[in-house]
C-alpha cells in the first residue's frame, strides 16, 4: 500500500505537467484569436494587436508557457483573458458547483445501482434480472440531454414540482441548492445506473455460484445471512472501479447536463475557455480536473485493496 | 425555502414555499416625446395610467462572452445589463424615434457639421455626483481614444475624431464633425451602444464600480451566473422604475432558457431567437421589425462573381418568403438587395421587389457564359440555418453550393486587411446587428474605402451619393440620394439581402406588463410593472 501511494504521488505532478504542456500546445493549433474575441469583430486591427501585446500573446510559445508555469506553481493562476476575473476564483467556484452536483448524484446512484445490481444478480436469468438489465441498458444508451428534456418538460413545465434551472439564486442555502439539483441528478442517475448495476450483477452471479457461498448454504446459513455476509462484500468490490469511472465523469464530463439545466459547472467552463482560447482559465481547469481524476483513481485503488485482502498481499505490478 | 416561484401541487406543498412579493401602490408614469434627427427636446412627464410598483423581474440571457465593460462591450447581454445601469444622451425607440434622455435638447449648425447638445439638469450619478457636460465630453473622448479599444471608434470613423468634442459652459457639449452628417444624433444615441455616459474618472471594471445614471443599480455581478439589480432611488425620472429590481440569469443554452420561461422560473428573455420560440401558455411574444440581417456577400473581384449577371442570377434564385419562414419565423421583412431596411426613413419605395424567377436565372447565367455554377459558401454557426436554406434553394435551379462552416473565432479571426475569412472568402454569410442609420451599413460595407467591404465592391457614384446623403439636410435630398445608392446596389448585387430580421421578446403575460421587443434587443425596463 505504501509503495502504491508513493508511486502515485510521484506520478501525479509529472502527469499534470504533461497535461499542461499538451493543453498549451493544443490551444496554439486551434483557430481563432482571443484578442478578437474580447474586442469583437468591429474593433480595429490596431486595437486587437495592442491587446495581444498587453496579454503577452506576441511572445514565443516556450516563453509564454514558462511564464504561466512559474506563476501557477507560485499560486498565481492569473486573470481570465475574456472575463477579466481571477482564474482561481472562477475555476474553484465552478468546480465547487460540479462537486456538489456530482456528490448529490453519487449519493443517489450508489444505493440504487448497488441494490438493482444485487437484485438482478440474485435473480439472474429471471424476469426481474431481465427487466433491470434491459431498462438499465436502454437508459444508459439514452443521452442525458434526452432524458433531461423529458424530466424538465414533465416535472418542471407541466407538474412544476422542481425548478427548471439547477442554479439557485445567490445566497441560497444548501437545501434550496439541492432542490434545484434534483432533476439533473436524476438524469445522471438514469444514465449511470445501468453501467454500475451490470458490474454488480455480474459479480453477484459469480459470488452466488462460488464454492464459499455453497459451503455457507450447506452449513445451514439463511439466505439473508449468505447475502449479507458473503455475497454483498464480494459483489461490491468490482463495482468500486465502475463507480470510480462514473465519479470522474460526474465531476468534469457533464457539459450537456450543465447546459440543459443551466448549471455553472467546470465542464462547461472548460469547453468555453477552449473555444475562446482563454488559456489561463483552460490551463487551470484542465490541471485541477486532471488532479481530481488522478486522486479519484488513487482512492479507487486504495478502496479496492481495503475491500479485497488478497490485493494487499500482492506486490503491485 | 425555494427561491423559485411557481404554483404548487399537493405533493410538493410540504417541501416548498413560494416567494412573497410586495404590496401595491399607484403612481403616475412619465413619458417621453420623440424628436426629429436634427433637433430635439423633452419636458413631457405625464401620468400613464395605473402601474403597480414593486416586484422583481427575472430575466434570462446568454452569458456575456467578455467582461462587463460599457466601452468595449458588443454582445446583447452585456449591452442589456449596462443599459439598465447607465443611460445615453438619447434613447432609440423601437420605431427608431430619438427620445431625449440625458440630453435635454440638441441642434445642428448650418451644414450639419457642428452639433450642440444641452445636458439635462438635475441628473446625478448613482454615487451622488451631478451629471455635467464634462462627464459627457469625457465619455466621448474615451470612445474616440484608440487606447480604449472601443468598437464605437468604427462608428465615428471619418465623422468625429479625437479632439472634436468641446464644452460650452457647464451644461452644453459641442461636437465638431470631420464632415457633414445629418444623422449624427443617432451616433450619440443608444444606436451606438457603447455611447453610455459614464463618470469622467471611469477607469474600467464596471462590474465592481457600476456607477451610472440608469434606472437600476447593479448590486452584484457574477460572470458565470448573472446579475442582481435594484431600483435606483436617485433616478432622474423620479417616478420610474416601477420595479424593485431585476434578476438576470445567464444561460448557455437557448433551449434551457425557454424551458425556464415556460416553467415559470423566468419572467422574460432579453434575447429571443425568433426561429425557435413559440408563444405557448402564459408565454407571449412582442415582435418588432428590425434592421439586423445576414449579408450574403459575393466577391465582385473574383470569378465567378466578377460577372454581374452571375450575382443577379443567385439573387433571383432565392425564395425570400421561404427564407423568412425558415429562419425568422415569418417576422422578418423582405430584403431587396440594398442596404436600406424598411424601418429607415429614407428607404426607397420605387424599386421593384426582387422575387424568385428560375427562367431569369437561366437567362442570366447563359448571358454570363456560365454552364454550371458551383461555389463554396463560408459561414459561422449562427448562419448555419440560412446556409442550408440557400444551398437547398439554389440546388433547385441547378446551382451547386458547397458549405464551409467555420467556428466563429476562426471566421472572424485573422487580419482584416488581408486574410480574415469573413472579408476575404469568395462567398460568405455575415450576421450584422441592427444599425440605427443606413450609413452605418453602407459606409463600411460597400463604399470603396469601407473597412468591412467583403465584396470588394467599388463604385465612385455610390460613394458620392452616400456623402451627399450624409450631408443632406432635407428628407427630399436624402431620399433622392438613397434612391441612387439603393438602385446601384440592387443592380450590381455585391450583397444579397433576403430578409431584414425581426426582433422578438418573450415574456410571461400573467406577471409583468410593459416588456417590449426592440429591433436591436436593447433593454429598457423602466416602464415595466406588475400585472
Amino acid at each position: 500500500m505504501t509503495r502504491l501511494l508513493t508511486r502515485r504521488l510521484v506520478a501525479i505532478p509529472v502527469t499534470l505537467l504533461a497535461v499542461s504542456v499538451l493543453v498549451f500546445l493544443a490551444t496554439e493549433v486551434l483557430p481563432g484569436d482571443v484578442a478578437r474575441t474580447v474586442l469583437g469583430r468591429e474593433a480595429s486591427d490596431a486595437s486587437v494587436a495592442d491587446l495581444r501585446r498587453s496579454l503577452g500573446l506576441d511572445e514565443a510559445l516556450p516563453v509564454r508557457y514558462a511564464h504561466w508555469l512559474a506563476r501557477f506553481v507560485h499560486g498565481d493562476w492569473g486573470t481570465s483573458y475574456t472575463l477579466k476575473v481571477p482564474v482561481r476564483e472562477l475555476v474553484l467556484g465552478r468546480l465547487g458547483n460540479s462537486l456538489l452536483l456530482a456528490a448529490f448524484a453519487f449519493l443517489l446512484l450508489v444505493p440504487i445501482a448497488l441494490g438493482l445490481g444485487l437484485l438482478a444478480g440474485l435473480h439472474h436469468d429471471k424476469p426481474t434480472d431481465r427487466v433491470i438489465s434491459v431498462v438499465g441498458l436502454a437508459l444508459g444508451a439514452t443521452p442525458e440531454f434526452v432524458t433531461g428534456v423529458i424530466l424538465l418538460v414533465v416535472f418542471a413545465v407541466q407538474l412544476k414540482w422542481f425548478p427548471a434551472s439547477a442554479q439557485a439564486n445567490p445566497g441560497a442555502g444548501l437545501l434550496v441548492r439541492l432542490d434545484h439539483l434534483v432533476l439533473p441528478a436524476v438524469s445522471l442517475v438514469l444514465l449511470c445506473t445501468g453501467y454500475v448495476a451490470r458490474h454488480v450483477r455480474a459479480s453477484t452471479v459469480a459470488a452466488v455460484e462460488s464454492p464459499y457461498v455453497r459451503a455457507a448454504e450447506l452449513r445451514g446459513a439463511s439466505r439473508s445471512q449468505v447475502v449479507r455476509r458473503h455475497v454483498l462484500r464480494n459483489s461490491t468490490v468490482p463495482a468500486t472501479s465502475a463507480l470510480g469511472v462514473q465519479a470522474q465523469f460526474l465531476i468534469g464530463g457533464l457539459v450537456a447536463v450543465e447546459l440543459l439545466f443551466n448549471y455553472p459547472g467546470v465542464g462547461a467552463l472548460l469547453l468555453q475557455s477552449a473555444i475562446d482560447k482563454d488559456l489561463p482559465t483552460l490551463q487551470a481547469a484542465a490541471v485541477v480536473l486532471g488532479l481530481l481524476y488522478m486522486l479519484i483513481m488513487l482512492l479507487v485503488d486504495v478502496t479496492y485493496r481495503l475491500l479485497d485482502p488478497r490485493l494487499r498481499r500482492e506486490v503491485p505490478a | 425555502m425555494a427561491d423559485h416561484a411557481h404554483p404548487f401541487t399537493p405533493s410538493r406543498r410540504g417541501f416548498l414555499a413560494g416567494a412573497g412579493l410586495t404590496g401595491l401602490s399607484l403612481l403616475a408614469a412619465a413619458c417621453s416625446s420623440g424628436t426629429p434627427p436634427s433637433s430635439g427636446s423633452s419636458e413631457a412627464t405625464a401620468p400613464a395610467g395605473a402601474a403597480k410598483r414593486g416586484g422583481t423581474l427575472r430575466v434570462g440571457t446568454p452569458a456575456p462572452p467578455t467582461s462587463l465593460d460599457p466601452v468595449t462591450m458588443y454582445d446583447g447581454s452585456a449591452i442589456g445589463i449596462v443599459q439598465l445601469v447607465a443611460d445615453y444622451l438619447i434613447w432609440l425607440d423601437p420605431d427608431f424615434t430619438l427620445v431625449p434622455r440625458l440630453a435635454q435638447s440638441w441642434s445642428a449648425g448650418p451644414g450639419n457639421k457642428v452639433w450642440t447638445f444641452v445636458i439635462r439638469k438635475g441628473v446625478v450619478f448613482s454615487d451622488g455626483t451631478p451629471l455635467d457636460a464634462k462627464a459627457v465630453k469625457a465619455s466621448f473622448d474615451r470612445l474616440l481614444d484608440p487606447k480604449a479599444k472601443s468598437a464605437a471608434l468604427s462608428a465615428f470613423d471619418g465623422i468625429l475624431a479625437a479632439g472634436g468634442v468641446s464644452l460650452r459652459g457647464e451644461d452644453t457639449v459641442v461636437f465638431t464633425l470631420e464632415r457633414a452628417f445629418s444623422d449624427f444624433p443617432y451616433l450619440v444615441s443608444a444606436g451606438n451602444y457603447n455611447a453610455v455616459i459614464l463618470k469622467s474618472d471611469y477607469a474600467g471594471n464596471f462590474a465592481k464600480n457600476p456607477i451610472g445614471t440608469g434606472a437600476f443599480l447593479l448590486k452584484s455581478y457574477n460572470a458565470s451566473t448573472g446579475a442582481t439589480l435594484v431600483r435606483n432611488p436617485k433616478h432622474w425620472e423620479t417616478a420610474k422604475p416601477y420595479l424593485d429590481g431585476v434578476q438576470v440569469k445567464f444561460y448557455a443554452d437557448s433551449q434551457a432558457e425557454q424551458i425556464a420561461l415556460q416553467s415559470g422560473d423566468l419572467d422574460a428573455l432579453i434575447i429571443t431567437d425568433p426561429s425557435v420560440i413559440l408563444a405557448t401558455g402564459d408565454v407571449v411574444l412582442d415582435k418588432v421589425s428590425g434592421t439586423a440581417m445576414t449579408a450574403f456577400t459575393l466577391r465582385v473581384d473574383k470569378a465567378p462573381f466578377d460577372k454581374k449577371e452571375v450575382r443577379q442570377a443567385i439573387a433571383y434564385a432565392l425564395d425570400r418568403p421561404g427564407v423568412n419562414q425558415s429562419i425568422d419565423n415569418n417576422i422578418g421583412q423582405l430584403g431587396n438587395d440594398h442596404l436600406f431596411a424598411p424601418l429607415f426613413k429614407a428607404a426607397p419605395t420605387g424599386i421593384a421587389q426582387r422575387t424568385q424567377d428560375a427562367d431569369k436565372v437561366k437567362q442570366l447565367l447563359s448571358s454570363a457564359g456560365v454552364d454550371k455554377l458551383s461555389f463554396t459558401l463560408t459561414f459561422d454557426p449562427p448562419s448555419k440555418s440560412y446556409a442550408l436554406v440557400i444551398q437547398d434553394q439554389l440546388k433547385q435551379v441547378g446551382i451547386d453550393v458547397k458549405l464551409d462552416q467555420r467556428s466563429s473565432s476562426e471566421f472572424y479571426g485573422g487580419d482584416q486587411a488581408k486574410d480574415t475569412p469573413w472579408l476575404f472568402t469568395d462567398a460568405n454569410l455575415v450576421g450584422w446587428a441592427g444599425r440605427a442609420v443606413p450609413s452605418q451599413f453602407l459606409g463600411p460595407m460597400v463604399t470603396s474605402k469601407g473597412v468591412w467591404n467583403g465584396s470588394k465592391y467599388a463604385n465612385p457614384a455610390l460613394d458620392a451619393a452616400l456623402t451627399a446623403y450624409d450631408a443632406g439636410s432635407s428628407e427630399d435630398v436624402r431620399k433622392k440620394q438613397a434612391e441612387i445608392i439603393a438602385t446601384a446596389l440592387h443592380e450590381d448585387v455585391p450583397v444579397i439581402l433576403s430578409i431584414w430580421n425581426g426582433s422578438v421578446r418573450a415574456y410571461n403575460k400573467t406577471k409583468f406588463t410593459g416588456i417590449k421587443a426592440h429591433p436591436s434587443t436593447y433593454v429598457d425596463f423602466s416602464s415595466v410593472s406588475r400585472v
